[in-house]
């Protein structure tokens, strides 16, 4: 018995040692064979600067930031819808932006329901993509939430947002929901908000509010409340159901990690080059969007 | 004329003198009544002993029990000496005269270990003399002496210290079997597969060694009377039950504590209590053993637990019980397997899964030469997976069923020849998936049609002993498989590497064939005796795979779905080659050496277009990719199986590749199992009755994985590049860890043995990495890294007690 007890305590003392996995940061070479030509052009219908950015890939492991930038290309959106096609020419600025600034005087705006084309030249690439820019839904209110954190995915007590707005009737509109903190936009891609109609397809329900996860999860981030005096501004950008499957697989190739991880997959870009001989390797993404916002101080 | 008649007498009484006699029986445990497998009779006419004295080898008649213990040998009438020799026995020798064919039962010695005491353990030149090529098989004995982690014997670790035999890492279900993925391999507990042999994600095997008799692994030659997966058959078979006395033995584990209660099934020869547990002079036509076991982490650390994870839920258990009766040619074994493990995070996730077995055998001897057995098997896997928040709750359930009865003859036709034949049916369904998920404001529930099949098999097999040198195993197995409704039946437009589209679909009536299979899968084997004491072997087989686990995870998880054959996923094949020399030195000290070497080409393998969705996908056979395989290897082992240094050294030098149109731009990539080099050393080491060491080496080239080759950067989101969709770019870094143990047994009595082992596993704290992944650190900047993760990241010390009486 008395050999029972003491084996006891040694099995208490062993379990302490169960399963001590660890983790640590290694160097692994990869090679980034053929860097690819890097499309960013979200456009859209307010009379903000717009910008398209051209870059280069980079290597798995770069730092981020890094990316070679391409100056020397002719960038223009061209309004496909227009009586006569209207060329909207993008200029280089810096580090491989190309920016147009809209002028709703003389009406050199992009207009919900029209067709867009984008042109890029690249010495002898010629690169298009195309775009139509779809309405968005309009916001009703940003409302304020007080929440005490006890535990995933509230860990933080404290004040949160929740939107009002409905989604458009009919089926097959598809939105990207940008939140800003006091004009910084939350672009971690555990915040990344897209929603197909309410935020569900598969069961048909059409022309409500947005459901619980679009409409709150994806407009705070649950480590770190609103402190007062800050704003919170959100934007429903109306994309199309490309942009929807595009951000979807952004979402799910960044969250592909860990034991689990599947093979890395290639995410689909929608541009295309015109030049059949040698095709370049292409990535990114030509949407255009229309724009509602609305922001609120928290008290 | 009385020349002739005295001519003819003598003729006549010399053709009586040659003629052959046919003994049959079992071969048994003296002392439990055990039947023996795979335990060699040798028959040696005495008057060959002078040969013997010469220098010479005799000749010699040679017959080996089968999976039920039972033998049949034909041998000339005369004066023999039989040795029958098994692992953890003693060699039993005995003179008989052999007049007339009749059944004899042999009863032999378990091997008791005492210093000094010369132990054979090897099955004397066996491996060199059978058939069997690329054959191992390990005994509960052995397994119970190999350091194991956290000193639990484990079944399926053992085997992977054999040659040809390697796993992804630590927390890794299953095993590779030369360049096969986990799902290749059959194991079968009594005749009844599993689906999933890991306890714990891996770490430990649902295989209870108190309960297990006898475990063989066939990796090559494989004889027709086993089908249905490409690399290897493991057949673990579970023990009998003491027929003489009741008998206990168990164990108290930092994991987890063993019990295992076994005895006569019968009336007790004394109403005196005291005499219950003396063995009885007659063993029972009857016994019985229930082994169980359980791990206690959570009733341990249910104290500590912080209050929201209160009524978590993390444990593991199985039990193995098994009845037999025997009446005179008669053997009925009744056996079942039940296990479970189950992970729950109060309030946050929770996943379930576990095997049920149920087999029924009957034995039953028609003559001294045809032996059969006749049985049924129900065998169940499920799974069970859910998350619950706040607001919602997510429940997914799976299973797959299957019925199966199969029959199986020995025939010892003569001398030379031995016939195997058989036939198995088998009934499939697949319940994919019952999925709901729940909230406030929805219902979803997502099913994916259940999934009928039907496998059947016929096989005939021959072992020709051609002369005493030379001898051949040739058979054929014909296996179909009938995919059948009720169900949906999907039609997809496919291009090559690429993801199906769907062109139509229609629901099927129950029991309309949508798919039928037929393949013969040729198996050959031979043997040339070089001389008593070496032999060249070599095997050839196809296998025909008609089950296929869907999983493109780098580690295998419990809840990755098995589909059957369909319409659009054909039958996975395999051939392979294999040849080997098979050397035994027999001075004072035996060793045993073989070296192998072998060719495998898959077929049909199963892969997945990147990206794919795997987990309740109704048209998931659109994401699935069909490619071509090749794995091919040396293997070299020695193994020293006498005096008190025992053990075994192997080496592995393999590869293990695979060609499929849409991944890697088409070229040949290594698969996620490949590993070069693989060198196991086992050695055990008896001091003296009290004391005795153990010591393991393992060294492994790492095994590759898949990185993303670059990035950019859109809208202020990193976007991850797969670049030309290389697949297994990256090699993790080797794997290599020692083990040691020490047994400290109190003294024996009749009444009462135990003892304490003391481990330590990986003791000089070696990070061996389970899989270097990919994650992205918010925290800087976004920087990617490659992250190294060990499931055992230092050196793990255990104790655990075990007794018997």
């Amino acid at each position: 018995m008395k050999s029972f007890k003491t084996s006891f305590y040694i099995f208490i003392a062993t379990i302490a040692f169960i399963l001590p996995s660890c983790e640590d940061v290694i160097t692994v070479d990869v090679i980034n064979k053929k860097p690819k030509i890097v499309v960013d052009a979200f456009v859209n219908n307010t009379t903000d600067t717009q910008t398209i950015k051209l870059t280069r890939s980079i290597g798995y492991f770069d730092s981020t930031g890094s990316e070679p930038t391409i100056t020397n290309a002719q960038v223009a959106v061209v309004d496909q819808s227009a009586s006569l096609p209207k060329l909207f020419l993008f200029n280089h600025t810096e580090k491989g932006k190309y920016q147009f600034v809209p002028n709703p005087i003389t009406g050199d705006t992009f207009t919900i329901g029209h067709d867009y084309a984008l042109l890029i030249v690249i010495g002898t690439d010629t690169l298009v993509s195309f775009s139509t820019l779809n309405p968005t839904t309009k916001i009703d209110s940003i409302n304020l939430v007080d929440v005490v954190g006890n535990g995933p995915p509230i860990n933080t007590t404290g004040k949160y947002v929740e939107l009002f707005a409905n989604d458009r009737k009919g089926q097959g509109d598809f939105y990207w929901i940008k939140t800003f903190r006091n004009d910084s936009f939350q672009n971690s891609i555990n915040q990344l908000n897209i929603s197909a109609d309410m935020g569900n397809t598969s069961n048909g329900q059409d022309g409500q509010l947005f459901i619980y996860p679009v409409r709150y999860n994806g407009v705070n981030d649950f480590s770190r409340s609103y402190k007062t005096g800050e704003t919170v501004s959100i934007e429903i950008h109306s994309i199309n159901v490309l942009a929807f499957a595009w951000f979807n697989l952004v979402v799910s190739e960044n969250q592909n990690g860990g034991l689990f991880a599947t093979p890395p997959a290639n995410i689909f870009t929608n541009v295309i080059s015109l030049n059949p001989a040698k095709k370049p390797a292409i990535g990114g993404f030509f949407c255009m969007s229309a724009v509602t916002s609305a922001s609120v101080t928290i008290p | 004329m009385q020349r002739i008649i005295l001519l003819l007498i003598l003729l006549s009484t010399s053709i009586v003198n040659a003629q052959n006699i046919t003994l049959s029986g079992y071969v048994k445990d003296s002392s439990t009544r055990e039947t023996i497998t795979k335990a060699q009779i040798i028959v040696i006419p005495t008057d060959q002993s002078s040969k013997i004295k010469d220098g010479k080898s005799p000749t010699e008649f040679r017959a080996s029990t089968n999976g039920y213990g039972f033998y049949s040998i034909t041998i000339p009438t005369g004066i023999h000496n039989i040795t029958i020799v098994a692992p953890s026995y003693t060699p039993y020798t005995k003179t008989i005269n052999a007049v007339e064919t009749q059944e004899i039962n042999f009863f032999i010695d378990a091997e008791i270990e005492g210093v000094g005491t010369v132990i054979i353990r090897s099955k004397r030149n066996n491996n060199v003399k059978s058939l069997d090529i690329s054959t191992q098989s390990i005994n509960g004995q052995t397994i119970k002496k190999i350091p194991a982690f956290l000193g639990e014997a484990d079944v399926i670790k053992s085997i992977q210290l054999l040659p040809g035999v390697t796993t992804v890492g630590e927390g890794a279900s299953g095993f590779n079997v030369r360049g096969g993925s986990i799902d290749q391999n059959l194991v079968l507990m009594d005749e009844a597969p599993v689906f999933n042999s890991a306890h714990l994600f891996g770490f430990f095997s649902i295989f209870n060694p108190d309960a297990v008799k006898d475990v063989e692994l066939v990796k090559g030659g494989i004889p027709a009377n086993y089908g249905g997966r490409l690399s290897s058959t493991l057949d673990v078979k579970s023990r009998d039950g003491n027929k003489r006395a009741f008998q206990a033995n168990g164990g108290v584990g930092t994991i987890f504590s063993r019990l295992t209660l076994e005895g006569p099934l019968a009336r007790p020869e004394s109403k005196k209590i005291k005499q219950l547990l003396k063995p009885r002079s007659t063993p029972a036509k009857s016994s019985f053993m229930i082994s169980g076991r359980r791990s206690y982490i959570d009733v341990l650390a249910k104290p500590f637990l912080p209050d929201n994870l209160a009524g978590s839920q993390f444990y593991f258990y199985d039990l193995t019980a098994k009845a037999n009766y025997s009446y005179k040619r008669d053997n009925i074994f009744i056996s079942t397997y039940i296990g479970d493990d189950v992970f729950k995070a109060a309030g946050l996730f929770g996943v379930k899964w576990g095997n049920s077995t149920i087999t029924t055998r009957w034995n039953h001897v028609f003559n001294k030469r045809l032996f059969s057995n006749f049985t049924y098997y129900y065998s169940r896997y499920r799974y069970n997976l859910e998350f619950t928040n706040r607001d919602a709750t997510f429940n997914w359930k799976s299973n797959i069923v299957n019925n199966s009865a199969k029959v199986d003859f020995n025939y010892f036709y003569n001398p030379k020849n031995t016939v195997s034949f058989g036939a198995q049916t088998t009934h499939y369904r697949f319940i994919p998936g019952e999925a709901v998920a729940k909230s406030n404001t929805l219902n979803l529930k997502f099913g994916l049609p259940d999934r009928y099949a039907f496998e059947n098999a016929v096989y005939i097999s021959d072992d020709w002993n051609a002369n005493g040198r030379f001898s051949i195993r040739a058979g054929i197995r014909v296996s179909q498989f009938i995919y059948l409704g009720p169900g949906k039946v999907y039609l997809f437009n496919r291009e090559p590497g690429k993801q199906g589209k769907l062109d139509s679909m229609y629901s099927t009536q129950k029991g309309e064939v949508v798919a039928n299979y037929i393949y013969p899968e040729p198996r050959l084997g031979f043997k040339y005796q070089l001389n008593n004491s070496s032999s060249i072997k070599g095997g050839y087989n196809r296998m025909v795979q008609n089950l296929h686990l869907i999983s493109n995870t780098a580690a295998s998880v419990p809840f990755d779905v098995w589909q059957p054959t369909t319409n659009n996923i054909k039958p996975e094949i395999a051939d392979q080659i294999a040849i080997g020399y098979f050397k035994n030195f027999n001075g004072k000290q035996q060793f045993e050496a073989s070296f192998e070497t072998y060719y495998k080409k898959l077929q049909n393998q199963v892969d997945y277009i990147d990206g794919a969705s795997l987990l309740l996908n109704e048209l998931l056979e659109a994401d699935l990719l069909s490619g071509i395989g090749r794995a091919y290897g040396v293997e070299a082992y020695v193994k020293k199986s006498s005096g008190n240094l025992t053990g075994w050294i192997s080496y592995t030098l393999s590869r293990s590749e695979r060609q499929v149109v849409g991944i890697n731009d088409g070229e040949w990539y290594a698969n996620r199992f490949d590993r070069l080099h693989n060198l196991y050393i086992v050695s055990q080491y008896k001091l003296n009755n009290k004391w005795e060491f153990a010591a393991n080496f393992v060294y492994s080239t790492g095994t590759p994985a898949t990185f993303y080759t670059g990035q950019y950067s859109v809208q202020g989101y990193v976007v991850p590049d797969a670049g030309s969709n290389a697949r297994n770019n990256v090699r993790n870094p080797d794997y290599h860890r020692l083990d040691l143990s020490v047994t400290y047994t109190k003294k024996k009595t009749k009444k009462f043995e135990s003892n304490w082992v003391f481990s330590c596993y990986n003791v000089y704290n070696r990070r061996n990495p389970f899989s270097i992944y990919f994650a992205t650190n918010f925290e800087n900047k976004g920087q990617n890294e490659a992250i190294r993760y060990s499931v055992i990241g230092s050196a793990i010390p255990s104790v655990s007690y075990n007794f018997k009486f």
